[in-house]
């Protein structure tokens, strides 16, 4: 058996080198999250693990009994989740020790983000770790490395820039939906889902006066919620397509494992309003709008992607601040790789 | 010594065609440099243009006596007149960003183009219009039409580079500056109306004469004017029926407009023709 400090790795892809379209193969429900958690947790050569489930990266994090030992796991999740290892394996990372360390605080401070310097990871991270730790799947190694990543984030937000000049993803559709529309008080927008961000992306819409905000969601009280908070009307989710011809903007982030708007629905709608624009913001992984809908005419579909590209446009200006903050956190990385190696070190002793 | 600079109607339209290209390279060189040009600078730039122009249209009437109408140069620059007076109406109305730059390149193409071929200048006989007033009125009402659909093909290249700029998903520069889609599409909407109503009373005082007139109306010149003002009208009608909306509308009155251009040169030939067999008088000298 190896010591615990050569064993530490992290698996998984990001939106750094998988397309969207193969993300959205590896995507997991939460559900499927926690239930992989578990699975890898009974697995023999596993001590600890974390599985880290966002729109823009599925990671493992754990200690195994040797490094060599996680191509199991690489293995393991192939098999449930099936897909073919060769094209996991194309498309994800492995990093192990001091560079897993480097990298889960990179996570943490947002810097490895699709927008980066974003804040929402670091609340996805704590609510995955919460989840992890009261699952009894974290020890006493991986408790201290997340405990001590959120300071490390911390510090790199509190002592650099690289959250300043940050445009969020509601920006991005409100100044897109501007220059579809022009003046927003006329809109109506559509919710499907009732996830956070199109939340934020409703509320920055209404920010900019629009006054029409309808949500529909799987779960109706959850959507009656929404609606209620946004002083918008909820509509069960059987009866959304029906509705679809009175909406301007549609914001996507169900938790659908396929699509739900297919170019032959979009089509349909657009003729019963041909000289209205459509906008339809998918914020969903996997995707809840086929991409063919593109193809309509009158039809603007952004995706995760997209709004991340044109949110990171002023990413050169920002680049110094990136830097800073990462020197920052390799100092973090590297002490907290000393106290560990201390520690067991003493432990030896 | 001031006494002897003496502006010629000429030389007032050279100027006012640099006037235009000023204002045009002002708009190109600010946006290049992924900003916003200043509205006020683009308005007193186009507002120079236009004075100087005026003056020039206005000596050269004075030269024929009549509407300076008579030849493919001053039908150009009489567009661009046009063109630069609606823009002075629409502009601050409707508060349409860049389409002051996209009116000084339009207005600098027309202006500035109509020197390259110096036969487009060509003498012609005076009072071309025979002293009929209602001719007169005709002409300058389909070249006024002209100019509403030269600043209506203006907005449609304007939303085609908008819908283009949202579609490749492009949001960096002239994109970000652009009145939005249906802004543009409302505003072509709009303007469509207004020069089918100014075409079709042009053709409506065009047809006092033509009534008791016909055989000296050229057939080519009436069928061309008439197709154009069919296919705006059916572009129209078709857009009310929403069978003809956004993005192909745009290209719809784009191709008409180019199309209305072509047909300028055959149906001025014709008219030429026309006035050569009336035998009018005198030859005015360039």
């Amino acid at each position: 058996m190896s010591e615990v400090l050569e064993s530490l790795f992290v698996l998984g892809t990001s939106h750094h080198a998988t397309p969207l379209e193969v993300r959205e193969r590896f995507a997991l429900t939460q559900s499927q999250a926690l239930d992989l958690q578990k699975l890898l947790h009974q697995h023999e050569a596993i001590r600890e693990c974390l599985v880290l489930n966002t729109c823009n990266r599925l990671e493992i994090y754990g200690v195994a009994d040797c490094i060599e030992r996680v191509e199991e796991i690489r293995g393991l999740f192939c098999d449930k989740q099936n897909v073919s290892e060769e094209l996991f394996s194309q498309y994800a990372y492995c990093h192990s020790n001091l560079a897993m360390l480097q990298h889960l605080l990179e996570v943490s401070a947002g810097l490895d983000s699709q927008m980066v310097g974003e804040t929402e990871i670091l609340r996805q991270i704590k609510q995955t770790y919460a989840a992890a730790h009261n699952a009894d799947c974290t020890g006493k190694v991986l408790n201290r490395l997340f405990e001590k990543s959120f300071q490390a984030a911390k510090d790199a937000r509190t002592q650099t820039g690289i959250t300043r000049g940050q445009v969020s993803i509601g920006n991005v559709v409100v100044d897109l939906a501007s220059r579809i529309f022009g003046k927003l008080n006329g809109s109506r927008v559509l919710l499907l889902g009732s996830g956070e961000v199109s939340e934020k992306t409703a509320q920055a819409l209404k920010s900019r006066g629009v006054g029409d905000i309808t949500v529909s969601s799987r779960t109706f009280e959850n959507a009656h919620k929404l609606a209620h908070g946004l002083g918008g009307a909820a509509i069960h989710f059987e009866d959304f397509t029906a509705h679809l011809e009175h909406f301007d903007i549609i914001i996507c982030s169900t938790a659908a494992p396929k699509a739900l708007l297919h170019k032959k629905v979009i089509a349909l709608t657009m003729k019963q309003r041909p000289e209205r624009p459509c906008f339809l913001i998918d914020l969903a992984m996997p995707r809840d709008v086929d991409p063919a809908v593109e193809e309509v005419e009158n039809v603007y579909l952004y995706n995760l992607d997209d709004l991340s590209s044109i949110a990171n446009e002023n990413l050169e200006a920002r680049k110094a601040e990136i830097e800073n903050a990462r020197e920052i956190l390799k100092k973090h990385a590297w002490n907290l790789w000393l106290q560990l190696r201390r520690r067991e070190l003493m432990l030896k002793t | 010594m001031f006494n002897e600079i003496t502006i010629t109607a000429g030389s007032a339209f050279k100027v006012a065609a640099a006037v235009y290209g000023g204002a045009f390279l002002f708009a190109l060189i600010v946006l290049l440099m992924r900003r916003a040009y200043s509205r006020t600078i683009m308005f007193a730039l186009l507002c120079g243009g236009f004075l100087i122009q005026t003056l020039a249209l206005n000596l050269r009437g004075a030269e024929i006596k009549a509407c300076p109408l008579g030849n493919p140069f001053e039908i150009a620059q009489f567009l661009a007149w046009s063109l630069v007076l609606l823009f002075f109406i629409i502009g601050p109305t409707f508060r349409l960003r860049l389409l002051g730059g996209f009116t000084a390149g339009l207005a600098t193409i027309l202006s500035a183009g109509s020197f390259i071929i110096p036969s487009w200048d060509r003498a012609y006989p005076l009072g071309i219009f025979g002293g009929n007033h209602w001719i007169e009125l005709h002409a300058a009402l389909a070249i006024f039409s002209y100019g509403f659909f030269a600043i209506l093909s203006l907005v449609s290249i304007m939303f085609l580079i908008q819908e283009h700029g949202l579609k490749t998903k492009q949001f960096k520069g002239i994109y970000r500056y652009l009145p939005s889609l249906q802004q543009l599409d409302l505003m072509a909407e709009r303007l469509l109306l207004t020069g089918v109503i100014v075409l079709t009373a042009s053709l409506a005082f065009g047809a006092v004469f033509w009534v008791s007139n016909f055989e000296l109306v050229p057939v080519f010149k009436l069928t061309a004017t008439c197709l154009i003002w069919l296919g705006y009208l059916t572009v129209f009608i078709l857009r009310k029926q929403k069978k003809l909306v956004t993005r192909r509308h745009a290209i719809a009155t784009i191709a008409l407009f180019i199309l209305a251009m072509t047909s300028l040169w055959p149906v001025q030939s014709a008219r030429e023709t026309e006035t050569i067999t009336e035998g009018l008088p005198t030859q005015v000298e360039r």
